[in-house]
């Protein structure tokens, strides 16, 4: 007779499970890792957290290996003398294309690594801090900037943004939340008083309809795109917009494909059709708002059948559209970076917020304004003042008074002039304005728009101080590289998309001699004279609470397991879910009209196809993190551009061939997927993959307003690689080496 | 919508109409045993292990059977703990000898359970040897063991109606059912997107995390 195997493994009866968040997105998911007294993290479980009530997706559940990778620093390194004049020091970085003949995955540490030499914290600290300090005597404070992360917790940003301001003395401070939602950000507060979200995600439940524009939720925010299909399992329509079919489209009752920087034709044609059947809240508009006339005006023009001209969407899908949305009682709008990074981002993002106005759709539950944050705490760096023109809670760099009081707060005088954005930073690199870089786990190389002028810019420094789990491309320039702590090794306040503050808890210990982040930035801030002296985390958090009366009645003990939403109004409440009920900050919220722009590097007979960029499921951004996980790596290995059967067809591409894609600032070499997801005549290349770079090939231009770069519109010609292939190189450190 | 009252275990207890026995009995703080189930889940009374009494001629799952005003609950009665005690060993007859789960998150409910109700041996036949059933490696991240699946349909609901990814499905009849993906393609080939959900609600180890140090040459 068969026995029962009692199998209990005995190894799982010292595990430890941490209540904590996800690392990844800015839905901010609460989890548990399982990890053992050694600090292996065995799983994660998925806890009923505010915005994910127990869900998790694939990055949160399998991408929590990184953090254990081979590659992590665990010395501080300085850079060799023989490895000046500064430059990029792998093959990779220094090749102005890209391909499968050129080294992939990561940072190639066998050829990286003996252009530095480690030291210890006190030389790496001496020598960052002096070199900052070098070129702020020579050149002045304005010739220093600072890259924070949104990877990072508040009180990281909020120590960091306080250093660049009072230690280096200027406001030359800004993170990737430019890349991202800098436009949205922009509009929303000209159009409302408030750059953060109106209602949380999971209110969609209550919404007749819900807009999805220039957002892939399920790729993008999986979890966030779980409640969103729940709502349409119980009958909210959901209406998506974008030139890219996203995932969410098969749950849509609506899908609208439009073409390249039309989104301003396609919101204005459904506004003027709102209008032009009374469908609008004249009442709401009355009471809440102003600059309707001035609206009305301007979308007469975009009659469905001019913008059919425009968009490429059919005039009678533009109508339904409008009558939908217009008919609903609730509505809410989600957006991603198919709004924002544009030229005209910021105007795309006002066609939303005055369509939500127009529609009375704010304030009440089941509406409101949502752009999908991206970095699990973009929303809290840029509350504590990650950003060039504000201080921590969105109070202007150039307001005297909040400048007079800011001085009191931290005890010394501040540059009035505000700062510059990254990519300004950059550009301002290039012309030699800019001379030293602080750059707190952030890889701008990968990131940012145009690469071959980001290695310039980048190689032209005097000064650049790394700060960073890996050897990042953006690190291979750097003198000094100070190894510092992932996510799930510090304890510290998160924001997510919803405006949930919520304390992520760490598991393990950083390797070797890396650092808190914060105790980094302390260290270097006493170094050049700046008495900083904290308890700890919490009371960081204490002072950027009291610097930013946004988060005020927020503590670390408040916050407990499971965190609050901001605002929150007295000790004792959960925070605000939905906001501006009766008022807006700015009293009145304001239409402002945008006309249809005209984006630069548009195709001609040579670059005849438009480049979408953005992101996939598996990989995160420059892919520093996802890279090096194994799960994560091995779902997701190669990059691919996904091209249209027809295109494909014409061009003698097939599925999983080799291309060429070439722009007007550089080529790539990368595999075709073949697929109806696109357009005819646009092309989609994932950001994460530096073997088949998108940022060689995309255009630097920015938005006027928010600083973003174009990063969804670029010409490029795509062609079959016709010279034959030598196998892909392997990668040089794979896992089992590094 | 109107409150009922009923007794569970002797013990009285009011909660609004429609609720199950199942719930009704958590808010006493009796927690009756089941697989199948899982709160964040629309109960389908598949595996039978939350069976009560209530003094009917059968014995209904109170996972998904409602309360009745004035409905008298036992739950730990003797036919009840020999049910429950045939139903895990049953269950158990054709598991693998080691829980894969017991070995990777260490959360097997089965495996609870029959230690829970003391099963030591197991006097019913093993298919598993004359017809296995089959595994599914073709993941990175998830493990797919057929053998130590019980057709709970957790899985298939937690991606259906939790993640509404709609992959996981069920195929063929008999002891030859289990559970497929798309359209019986290996999960790895199928339009799985690696939640994970179906592993996390997974009761037994069916449905279990790759281990990390496998997917990789590391």
């Amino acid at each position: 007779m068969k026995q029962f195997a009692d199998s209990a493994n005995a190894t799982f009866s010292d595990l430890t499970e941490t209540a904590t968040l996800c690392p990844y997105c800015g839905v901010g998911c609460a989890l548990n890792y399982g990890s053992d007294s050694e600090g292996v993290i065995h799983y994660a479980k998925g806890r009923d957290g505010a915005s994910n009530a127990g869900r998790l997706c694939v990055k949160g559940r399998y991408g929590f290996d990184y953090a254990a990778h081979p590659q992590r620093l665990t010395r501080p390194l300085i850079r060799r003398d023989d490895a000046y004049p500064r430059g990029p020091l792998s093959t990779f970085s220094r090749a102005n294309s890209s391909g499968p003949r050129k080294p992939g995955g990561i940072v190639d540490y066998a050829e990286v690594l003996p252009h530095f030499r480690e030291a210890t914290w006190e030389e790496a600290l001496e020598r960052a801090a002096s070199g900052l300090a070098k070129v702020r005597d020579t050149h002045g404070a304005h010739a220093l900037a600072g890259f924070g992360s949104a990877k990072g917790s508040n009180e990281e940003a909020y120590l960091f943004q306080k250093f660049i301001r009072t230690v280096l003395g200027t406001n030359n401070v800004d993170h990737c939340t430019r890349l991202c939602h800098a436009s949205s950000v922009y509009a929303l507060i000209e159009g409302i008083g408030s750059g953060a979200v109106t209602n949380v995600v999971r209110d969609v439940e209550n919404a007749e309809v819900a807009v999805i524009a220039g957002c892939n939720p399920t790729a993008n925010h999986p979890v966030a795109a779980s409640f969103m299909k729940q709502a349409a399992a119980k009958g909210t329509g959901l209406l998506a917009v974008n030139v890219r079919r996203p995932g969410m489209a098969s749950y849509c009752e609506q899908y609208c494909q439009i073409t390249p920087g039309s989104d301003v034709a396609f919101y204005n044609a459904v506004m003027h059709v709102i209008i032009a059947e009374d469908l609008h809240d004249q009442a709401f508009i009355n009471q809440r708002t102003e600059g309707f006339e001035a609206l009305a005006k301007a979308v007469k023009p975009y009659t469905p059948e001019a913008a059919e001209a425009m968009t490429g969407v059919p005039a009678a899908q533009i109508t339904a559209f409008a009558r939908r949305l217009g008919q609903a009682q609730s509505a809410m709008f989600f957006w991603g970076m198919g709004i924002s990074q544009h030229v005209f981002g910021t105007d795309n993002a006002r066609c939303l917020i005055a369509l939500a106005l127009l529609t009375g759709n704010i304030g009440r539950p089941g509406t409101g304004l949502h752009p999908l944050r991206g970095q699990n705490n973009v929303q809290g760096a840029s509350d504590a003042g990650l950003v060039p023109m504000y201080y921590p809670g969105y109070q202007a760099v150039s307001d005297a008074s909040v400048r007079e009081r800011f001085e009191q707060l931290w005890n010394v005088s501040l540059p009035e002039q505000p700062g510059l954005t990254t990519a300004e930073i950059t550009h301002a690199a290039l012309e030699g304005e800019i001379r030293g870089l602080y750059c707190m786990g952030e890889n701008p190389f990968l990131s940012d728009p145009d690469m071959n002028q980001v290695r310039k810019a980048l190689s032209s420094l005097d000064c650049l101080v790394v700060q960073d789990l890996f050897i990042t491309e953006t690190a291979e320039f750097a003198d000094v590289i100070l190894p510092a702590s992932a996510f799930m090794e510090k304890r510290g306040t998160f924001t997510n998309t919803d405006r949930r503050v919520q304390i992520g808890r760490p598991v393990r210990q950083p390797p070797g001699q890396a650092r808190q982040d914060w105790h980094i930035l302390r260290d270097l801030a006493q170094r050049l004279g700046h008495d900083w002296d904290y308890a700890d985390e919490s009371a960081v958090f204490d002072e950027f609470v009291q610097a930013a009366p946004l988060y005020a009645n927020l503590t670390y003990d408040r916050l407990g397991e499971h965190g609050r939403w901001y605002p929150c109004p007295d000790a004792n409440s959960e925070g605000e879910r939905v906001l501006f009920g009766d008022q807006f900050p700015i009293g009145r919220g304001r239409f402002v009209p945008a006309e249809l722009g005209q984006a630069p590097d548009l195709p001609d007979d040579d670059y005849p196809l438009v480049l979408n960029t953005g992101r996939q499921l598996e990989h995160w951004h420059t892919g520093v993190m996802t890279r090096r996980s194994r799960a994560l790596d091995a779902l997701a290995p190669e990059a691919r551009v996904e091209v249209h059967p027809s295109d494909a067809k014409r061009l003698g591409i097939t599925d999983g061939s080799w291309t060429t894609l070439r722009s007007r600032r550089g080529a790539v070499e990368v595999q075709a997927h073949i697929t109806r997801d696109v357009a005819l005549g646009t092309l989609f290349l994932p950001m994460h993959f530096r073997e088949a770079a998108a940022n060689l090939l995309t255009t630097p231009e920015l938005d006027p307003f928010g600083k973003i770069p174009q990063f969804k519109i670029c010409a490029v010609a795509l062609a079959p690689l016709s010279t034959p292939l030598t196998p892909p190189q392997p990668d040089a450190v794979s896992h089992a080496a590094g | 919508m109107s409150d009922v009252t009923l007794t569970i275990d002797g013990r009285r207890v009011t909660v609004p109409e429609g609720t199950t026995i199942w719930d009704a009995a958590q808010t006493l703080g009796i927690d009756i045993p089941v697989l199948c189930h899982d709160p964040r889940l629309d109960p389908v009374g598949v595996c039978r292990v939350c069976a009560v009494d209530v003094g009917e001629r059968t014995l209904p799952a109170a996972c998904v059977r409602a309360v009745s005003p004035d409905m008298e609950v036992r739950t730990d009665t003797q036919e009840i703990l020999a049910h429950r005690r045939v139903l895990t060993e049953l269950l158990l007859a054709d598991q693998p000898a080691v829980s894969q789960r017991e070995q990777t998150t260490g959360d097997d409910k089965l495996y609870a359970l029959a230690r829970e109700v003391k099963v030591t041996d197991i006097p019913w036949p093993d298919q598993s040897e004359r017809q296995p059933r089959g595994q599914d490696a073709s993941s990175p991240v998830i493990a797919v063991d057929h053998q130590a699946c019980i057709m709970c349909d957790r899985c298939v609901r937690a991606c259906d109606d939790i993640q509404h990814n709609d992959v996981i499905t069920r195929t063929g009849k008999g002891y030859s059912a289990r559970i497929a993906f798309d359209l019986d393609v290996p999960m790895g080939e199928s339009s799985c997107v690696s939640c994970g959900e179906c592993v996390a609600v997974c009761p037994t180890g069916a449905l279990t995390h790759q281990s990390l140090a496998t997917t990789d040459a590391g």
